[in-house]
């Protein structure tokens, strides 16, 4: 990570996204007094009517890559950046809204906008790593203050943020929950998650939904074998892929052709790779 | 030196007068409680918090609890291990161990000072036991011990609890750690009984306590019910890891296929290593302010299976989930005893049990590193190759042009009562012993059904003995189909040609115990319809709507309106899910290699496909040499093996 000056220069941006990871900057209530010590806020909309356009020491961005002028708008930001942060689920993964790669791009907007000639998107939803280096990825829908935090710390004291790259299991069994799929049969997708959310919803006796998208090494294929034996079909099984981080590798290749939606809305099939990688089934 | 005292009896009331002791004591009584589901560790404040009357059900990947059954439902202890341990309050999941401050130019460290509550573990196992030692030989007994470890372990005291019931997942007693708890090894131990607790105290806190209890001495009957109740668990439980030998055999298979095929399956997930009582690996990371002058060391639990583990600038040094599993699996059960002289693993079955794909230890130990050989059966009747018992032929019937089934009667009643899949050896004055696989079992009649095939003068001879004819018989011999690998699971049975007569037995048990098992599924194949042995029971199955049967001929005749072609025809193109299930096989050997490899194609695992393996039995109890399969004797070892133990043994010409 590269060197900061004292007090760095921070951005927060946003492309297609809730803006609810923004807010969680916002929720670390206590510590936003040293934060705005320890940085420079330059630039917030969420935040601050001050704007910038930088350059920015480091730059918060949200949200995934679905219009044409955010690829252009993120090239420009890229090049103004030293240290480039994707913040939540849509940034590192494209978000929920990514469901839509499963289906015909027109079809969708027929669906919702009178007018839809007027919109200006691109057939696919995408990551912001697609398009420009990404320095560091903080997952989840939404991040959670504590990783935030730490990553605010460890910029400062110049050490790397600890993200640990982790399935949920860990976080669940260090708060001494009992496991849901061992105990109760659910389909838990926590083994193959990356931790971060403090096993929220372990704790509540359901499964994860994988908010926080794959950890390294995920066995998508053997925990799907699992559902399977508790009695889920298999296209049900692979479609509890298909949320919050479902364009993530390889939550993407176990989802069934139609992305998880409504059959009559699935007829588009699945496009570009996946339809290699369901080939590839 | 203390002479020990004889145990005590204390009623059932008593235990609430024990924990109201120990919290007047000031202690914090950590015991088991129902939360969510299942059996976890937390504070109690009385016997109301226990789990009475509660029992749990395990198995791989699966966990329930249940209402226990019978009598002594009130049983405060009537479960084996949960998914929490003791390791919680001994080695907490996340601790401040230092602090650092950079102030006025100065940096400072101070360790953070541990300062545990004083308190009672209540209900702690032989195998839990065996991890706190395990444990205090890591943390606290090694060159450098860990503060925070011992003034944790130092505040506890320890009420340990024997083992009345097993999970399917124990293996305590393979471990040499359970389910019996010698009284030395903790404070007070407890034996539960139907109507209270035998109590003995191995220390003086427990000494004390347990003078204040005031307790009558037990009487005879109750320590002899204590101990036949453990022993029950024993018995139960049996023997299955084979830890002698077992870290150098484990280091010698580095490099065996499995460790692939595991990762397969492997979540790397961490389950194991974070219900594991023994599990000590840490991560120290470090909490600090935005200002950056204050930082907290804190040390929480990790595992050998997370990405960042053995990370270095360039990547991690095991990579791959094979990879970690292999150092997990090698750590406890063979290099933790050249670190800390001990296994790291004490046979609670928590890894077994919490595995979210059932991933079973005992197994995969067996398949990689297995036993030289396995331990002979006791015998049962007529053990010396010399000695055999009487029998008489009741009727004979033709099966096949070339086989015929004798119904002896007036068999030892140890024969009568043997287990599918074993054999006998049968004799005449004059004529060798010859080793047959019993056919049926008539236990209620002292009667058995042998299938003889004339293949030789001897058998011809057999099997045309008239009804009346006195002969001999020893046994029975070797090990059987393993019936109980089969509960809870599917089942498929093929057989080829005569080869059917040994499995009879084991349909017969599968089908009377019909609900223990899943789907039952049953294949034979012969060479004609003519060759066909036991044709009424084929069809008698055929007909049962709780099994899926099929038939094939290699050549058909008139008359013959089945399937006709090999028998793995049969099902290799069935849709059936073959991943849990567990096979038997017996036939020829081309047969059963065909229809292993078929079966392995399917998803079956190795281990869980048995074959009935021929070779020259003669003296039937492994001393004569003749029946050498590779490390085993078919005679005693087998017949009936798992493909994987098998190993090269079952596919190699000549061996």
């Amino acid at each position: 990570m590269p060197g900061l000056p004292l007090r760095p220069r921070v951005g927060v941006v946003k492309l297609t996204s809730c803006d609810g990871c923004q807010l969680t900057i916002l929720d670390l209530e206590e510590e936003l007094l040293s934060i705005v010590e320890a940085f420079d806020i330059v630039d917030f909309p969420e935040a601050t009517s001050s704007r910038s356009s930088g350059p920015y020491d480091i730059l918060f961005v949200e949200g995934s890559v679905s219009a044409p002028d955010q690829v252009e708008r993120l090239a420009e930001l890229r090049a103004r950046s030293t240290l480039l942060v994707a913040i939540g689920a849509c940034a590192t993964a494209g978000g929920i809204q990514a469901l839509r790669n499963w289906g015909e791009v027109g079809d969708w907007a027929a669906t919702v906008y009178p007018d839809p000639s007027l919109l200006q998107v691109l057939d696919r939803v995408t990551p912001i790593s697609d398009h420009v280096k990404v320095d560091v990825e903080v997952r989840g829908c939404p991040i959670s203050p504590d990783q935030l935090r730490e990553l605010l710390a460890a910029l400062l004291a110049g050490r790397r943020p600890q993200l640990p790259d982790e399935a949920v299991c860990l976080e669940c069994k260090r708060r001494g929950l009992t496991c849901v799929v061992v105990a109760a049969g659910a389909t838990c997708l926590g083994p193959v998650t990356r931790s971060g959310c403090g096993a929220i919803c372990p704790s509540f006796g359901r499964g994860c939904y994988g908010c926080f998208g794959p950890r390294e090494q995920p066995n998508v294929a053997s925990l799907v074998s699992r559902f399977e034996l508790d009695g889920l079909a298999p296209d049900e099984a692979r479609r509890r892929f298909a949320g919050i981080n479902a364009w993530a590798e390889p939550y993407r290749d176990a989802i069934p052709r139609g992305g998880g939606a409504r059959p009559e809305l699935a007829a588009a099939g699945v496009p570009g790779e996946t339809e290699a990688a369901d080939a590839r089934r | 030196m203390v002479t020990a005292a004889p145990p005590s009896f204390l009623p059932r009331a008593g235990l609430d007068r024990l924990i109201a002791l120990l919290r007047d004591d000031g202690r914090r009584v950590i015991g088991p409680t129902v939360v969510d589901g299942a059996v976890a560790y937390e504070e109690i404040a009385s016997t109301a918090d226990l789990p009475l009357g509660w029992s749990d059900e395990q198995s791989p990947g699966r966990y329930r609890l249940v209402e226990s059954p019978g009598p002594g439902r009130e049983r405060a202890f009537g479960y084996t291990v949960g998914p929490a341990s003791w390791k919680r309050y001994t080695f907490p999941p996340r601790v401040d161990i230092g602090r650092g401050r950079d102030a006025d130019g100065t940096v400072t460290y101070e360790p953070v000072a541990p300062e545990p509550d004083a308190l009672a573990f209540l209900g702690v196992r032989g195998c839990e036991l065996a991890a706190l030692r395990i444990q205090d030989r890591v943390l606290r007994d090694g060159p450098v011990a860990d503060p925070d470890y011992v003034a944790r372990r130092r505040a506890a005291l320890v009420i340990a609890v024997e083992c009345t019931v097993a999970a399917s997942t124990c293996f305590c007693t393979s471990m040499g750690t359970g389910p019996e708890i010698a009284r030395e090894s903790a404070d007070l131990v407890l034996t539960e009984l139907d109507d209270g607790y035998l109590l003995r105290s191995g220390t003086d806190d427990g000494r004390r306590l347990e003078a204040r209890l005031d307790p009558r001495p037990a009487t005879d009957d109750e320590v002899a019910h204590a101990r036949a109740s453990v022993a029950d668990v024993r018995r139960r439980i049996g023997d299955p890891v084979a830890v002698q030998g077992l870290p150098g055999r484990l280091q010698a298979r580095l490099d065996h296929p499995r460790w692939a095929e595991i990762a397969e399956r492997c979540l790397g997930c961490a389950n194991c290593t974070l219900v594991c009582p023994t599990c000590f690996c840490t991560s120290v990371t470090q909490r600090s302010d935005l200002d950056s002058r204050d930082s907290v060391a804190v040390r929480g639990w990790d595992s050998c299976f997370s990405g960042d583990f053995a990370k270095v600038a360039g990547g991690s040094f095991r990579w791959r989930r094979q990879d970690r599993y292999r150092q997990w699996l090698t750590h406890k059960f063979s290099t933790w005893v050249d670190q800390f002289g001990a296994f790291g693993c004490v046979g609670c079955g928590r890894c077994v049990t919490w595995c979210p794909v059932g991933i079973d230890v005992r197994e995969e130990l067996a398949v990689i590193a297995p036993p030289a050989a396995r331990r002979p059966l006791p015998m049962a009747a007529a053990a010396a190759p010399g000695d055999f018992t009487p029998a008489r032929v009741e009727r004979t019937w033709p099966e096949t042009p070339d086989t015929t089934t004798l119904l002896l009667t007036d068999v030892d009643p140890a024969i009568a009562h043997g287990a599918p899949g074993q054999f006998v050896m049968v004799t005449r004055p004059g004529l060798p012993a010859v080793p047959i696989s019993v056919s049926r079992y008539h236990p209620e009649g002292d009667a058995i059904e042998l299938s003889i095939r004339a293949a030789g003068p001897a058998t011809a001879t057999l099997s045309s003995l008239a009804p009346g004819t006195p002969l001999g018989v020893r046994g029975p011999l070797g090990r059987g189909w393993p019936l109980e690998a089969a509960e809870g699971r599917d089942v498929i049975v093929v057989s080829g040609g005569i080869g059917l007569s040994p499995l009879r037995p084991a349909i017969d048990a599968l089908l009377e115990d019909r609900p223990r098992y899943g789907t039952v599924r049953l294949y034979h194949g012969a060479r004609t319809p003519n060759d066909r042995p036991h044709k009424d029971d084929l069809a008698t199955w055929a007909a049962r709507p709780d099994v899926e049967a099929g038939e094939t001929v290699d050549r058909a005749g008139t008359g013959w309106t089945g399937p006709v072609g090999v028998v793995t025809h049969l099902f290799d193109a069935g849709r059936w899910d073959a991943r849990d299930a567990v096979a038997f096989v017996c036939g020829p050997e081309r047969m059963m290699q065909a229809t292993v490899s078929t079966l392995e194609d399917r998803g079956l695992r190795p281990e869980r496909i048995h074959v009935s393996m021929e070779r020259h039995m003669e003296c039937g109890i492994g001393l004569c040499g003749h029946c050498q399969l590779g490390r085993f004797f078919v005679c005693r070892d087998g017949p009936v093996f798992s493909r994987a133990e098998l190993g090269d043994a079952f596919i190699l010409e000549g061996v």
